[in-house]
């Protein structure tokens, strides 16, 4: 039975956690203030930035991340995955904020990169409106990348999910998978049936056939499966303005919160952006599912929040 | 000028409105920034305007405008049009010369060039035929439609279908290939490398998978073959099609009857016959002198090609008397309206069928969806000229031509396919380039209360109320939040308000149940019989959903009001 292997194996590695984490605290408390000490304990950080505008938002989190020359190497291809799902206006929160996508844009091509492209498969149509509507084509093709659709299984190639329990194999963007570097800029919001979406949910728009994941045993840990294989190397949560009622598309309430979540560990910035809704992260199927599958961490005990 | 440089100069003329008409064609992409109407050469088809308003009853401005100006040109200059400007005529032309169509010997081509005036009365006959307008009984008003299947006959709304249903994908299919198959590179790489092409391609969305989606239609195949068809009746005699069967070409020739552009034949011929072979229309007996007025296409062939320099172009001579024209038989000519009017009663048998109160006749298919802003079902089938304009422009691809969805009267008229496509919320496109308004135009945001028709879940197929997996990706998509998730034994499910639903179909285009969806979009909201102010009326009286799951906790809270109360409480 999966649950015995589960348990043993969870046993193990939440042991080894807690004795990091208490060596880890031991050290930090000792060095007093020690980032690098909890990164050291193998603590995932996610950064916080707060009260500037987009752009800035987005350089002082990935600077305290210790730069964008950490992720993209010169003459790297970079993947920008942002949510361009839908034909809403930026102001409407249902899309990732046109000058976030750039900022990053603009900070992959100062590192070097030698292609940027910004894509997604949106559920929406047309695909020209949703460009020009969300205001991303726009921004992102300003600040130097390439902007489009994925909208034809010809850009899509098999991928099996090798760990995958209620996903083995699903078609993912052809540019993902040959990108040095993949970035997912996803927006935070509400959603009628994964509760919230986040980092994790916002991947659902790299593969062709989205709706084998809900047809699959279970949408939840269909995401949480695709996480086992498909890993962005960097996640930039847009919460300049989140949307509060009628996710994912809206139009719905809002509220500005004038922040950017960033961090290595797909998992932590989600269980971090949860808690922007008033959500414990276990609370949220997807995650739950996800830190089950050890891809990351959701306890946010065991998260460093360093804020900037 | 001599008449060889005339000829010239026709000939340029030609493909510059060939051209004028393609590139109109393929800039009739949303949204719609071409410098004059897309639809253009359909508004100024006098035939189009005659046969539209003739069966509406009543005056339609935007065709009026533009088909007066050829109306009196063709009174003044005869079929200077079908030489000239028209587009199926160019394609003849050029399709006789790439396929060496030459004709028989002009004495054994087929004499029926009354055929075309027969179609034309016909059409006119059925045009007649008075059909109680349903929405209007409805009304009050005694108002009533003709059946109009000018369709069927017009060259220019022939051509126009043909290049939409069969040229666009085939365009899209080419591109895609080169681009893909060949090239290998994708947009990333179009950007990189070729941005001058990819500009240049992006404002018809030609192909690259990058840039667009492959567009399909049904019935493709068979508009391509009547065009072939059409070309190929060159063996048969040139320009066949205009000589004997077109009715566009039979109404100019009427109205030229008195055209003040002739040909005059001085006492130089030598009757050597060259103009009578070089005459495409075969419009020159075997006299020269006594040439068929209201065949002749303006060309002026004859002129270049004789020898003695014998036939001149006059504006207003009265010097040569030319043979009447084609001698139409009464008995005939009443034959054919009485034939239109029995082919109208014939379509119309659902008289005394039950309709709905737009129209729809409810022995049709439940799927008889109507783009935004038609008109009522009868005027709709009636004014529409199948051009296909619409469904090129329709950037979702869900506007397809009926194939049995409306009954037989409204072959190849647009319906909403929303497996193939939704109507996009912003879109308004097709509204702007029907040249008949038997799509009226209408505003993106006027799309709330236009209701197509109304979605309902099959409970029994949906995942979510049939298992319990998590869907709503309706729910989700639903422009209009017409859709919201009810708590049913534990499980969402999704829940369809049909006083808010307008039809888009966006539901049904994401639904993953494979193949046909588990939430269709049927005609039973319908109300383009109402005013779009009584539309909006019914809309503004329609509660706001309230969703059940608001304010629980866990799952489904994702919709709960106020739930960001404190932003970090978990820190």
């Amino acid at each position: 039975m999966s649950r015995d292997e589960y348990t043993r194996r969870d046993f193990i590695r939440r042991a080894l956690g807690l004795g990091l984490a208490a060596y880890g605290l031991g050290k930090g408390l000792k060095l007093a203030g020690g980032e690098s000490a909890a990164e050291a304990a193998g603590k995932p950080t996610v950064v916080v930035a707060r009260n500037r505008k987009p752009a800035e938002l987005v350089r002082a989190a990935v600077d305290a991340l210790g730069g964008m020359g950490k992720f993209v190497k010169r003459g790297n291809t970079v993947l920008v995955k942002p949510n361009i799902g839908w034909a809403r206006k930026p102001e409407q929160a249902a899309t990732t904020n046109p000058e976030v996508v750039a900022e990053v844009v603009r900070l992959c091509k100062a590192a070097g990169a030698r292609q940027v492209k910004v894509m997604d498969h949106a559920v929406d149509r047309p695909d020209q409106v949703i460009l020009s509507m969300t205001g991303i084509q726009a921004a992102a093709t300003a600040a130097g990348a390439a902007v489009s659709m994925a909208s034809s299984p010809a850009l899509y190639e098999r991928v099996n999910i090798k760990r995958g329990k209620a996903l083995k194999q699903t078609d993912v963007m052809r540019d993902l998978l040959r990108a040095d570097v993949f970035i997912n800029v996803p927006i935070a919001k509400v959603h009628s049936s994964t509760v919230l979406t986040l980092g994790l949910k916002n991947l659902m728009g790299t593969v062709w056939d989205r709706g084998a994941w809900h047809g699959s045993a279970s949408l939840d840990q269909a995401i949480a499966d695709y996480l086992t294989e498909i890993k962005p190397d960097l996640v930039i949560l847009d919460a300049v303005r989140i949307l509060l009622t009628n996710g994912p598309k809206g139009p719905g309430r809002t509220k500005d919160l004038s922040l950017v979540a960033a961090g290595t560990d797909s998992l932590a910035v989600d269980a971090y952006g949860a808690t922007l809704f008033g959500k414990r992260p276990e609370e949220i199927g997807h995650l739950a599912r996800a830190r089950e599958m050890g891809v990351g961490e959701i306890d946010l005990r065991r998260i460093t929040i360093k804020n900037v | 000028m001599t008449y060889r440089r005339l000829r010239g100069l026709r000939r340029a003329c030609q493909l510059l409105f060939f051209t004028a008409f393609v590139a109109l064609f393929a800039l009739a992409v949303y949204p719609i920034r071409t410098p004059v109407p897309p639809d253009i050469f359909l508004r100024s088809d006098p035939l189009i305007a005659l046969s539209t308003m003739v069966s509406l009853r009543r005056i339609v401005l935007p065709l009026l405008w533009f088909a007066l100006p050829v109306a009196g040109a063709s009174i003044v200059l005869g079929r200077v049009f079908c030489g000239w400007v028209c587009p199926m005529g160019t394609a003849i032309d050029i399709g006789e010369r790439v396929a060496h169509l030459r004709g028989r010997r002009p004495s054994q081509a087929p004499p029926w060039r009354r055929l075309k005036f027969y179609v034309l009365v016909g059409l006119l006959g059925m045009m007649a035929l008075p059909v109680a307008h349903r929405s209007a009984r409805e009304l009050g008003l005694s108002q009533s439609v003709g059946l109009s299947a000018i369709y069927v006959m017009d060259p220019i709304a022939l051509i126009t279908r043909t290049f939409a249903l069969a040229g666009t994908p085939a365009a899209q299919w080419l591109a895609r290939y080169s681009s893909d198959t060949v090239t290998g590179w994708t947009y990333a790489d179009f950007a990189d490398r070729h941005p001058l092409l990819l500009r240049a391609l992006s404002p018809v969305q030609l192909g690259l998978s990058a840039v667009a989606r492959p567009v399909y239609f049904r019935a493709g195949l068979l508009t391509f073959a009547v065009f072939v068809g059409i070309i190929a009746l060159g063996r048969v005699a040139r320009r066949f099609w205009c000589r004997n069967l077109c009715p566009l070409g039979a109404l100019l020739g009427a109205m030229g009857k008195w055209s003040a552009l002739r040909l005059a034949v001085s006492d130089r011929c030598t009757r050597c016959l060259r103009c009578v072979n070089e005459c495409k229309m075969g419009a020159i007996t075997e006299n020269p002198k006594a040439y068929l007025g209201a065949e002749c296409i303006q060309c002026h062939a004859c002129a270049a090609v004789c020898a003695e320099g014998a036939i001149s172009v006059t504006l207003g001579s009265r010097q040569v008397g030319r043979e009447t024209e084609v001698r139409l038989d009464r008995r005939r000519l009443l034959g054919s309206l009485g034939a239109g009017l029995a082919a109208a009663v014939l379509l119309k048998v659902d008289w005394g069928a039950k309709r709905s109160a737009a129209g729809v006749l409810k022995v049709s298919s439940s799927r008889l969806l109507r783009p935004p802003g038609a008109l009522a079902e009868d005027e709709f089938v009636t004014a529409c000229v199948r051009c296909g304009e619409c469904m090129k422009v329709c950037p979702t691809n869900a506007l397809q031509p009926a194939v049995g969805e409306g009954g037989l009267e409204a072959l190849g008229t647009p319906v909403l396919v929303p497996r193939i496509g939704p109507c996009a919320q912003q879109c308004n496109a097709c509204g702007q380039v029907c040249p008949t308004r038997a799509i009226e135009p209408f505003r993106p945001e006027e799309k709330a209360h236009l209701f197509m028709g109304t979605a309902a879940v099959n409970r029994s197929t949906c995942i979510a109320w049939s298992s319990d997996r998590t869907c709503l990706v309706c729910d989700e998509a639903c422009s209009y939040n017409a859709i919201s998730q009810v708590v049913e034994n534990g499980r969402q499910a999704p829940v369809v308000h049909e006083d808010i639903c307008v039809g888009c179909g966006i539901c049904e285009w994401v639904c993953p149940v494979e193949p046909l969806g588990a939430i269709h979009v049927g005609s039973a909201g319908d109300r383009r019989h109402l005013s779009r102010e009584e539309q909006r009326r019914l809309r503004e009286m329609a509660a706001e959903p309230v969703d059940q799951t608001a304010g629980e906790a866990g799952r489904g809270g994702g919709r709960a009001e106020g739930a960001a109360g404190s932003p970090y409480p978990g820190l």
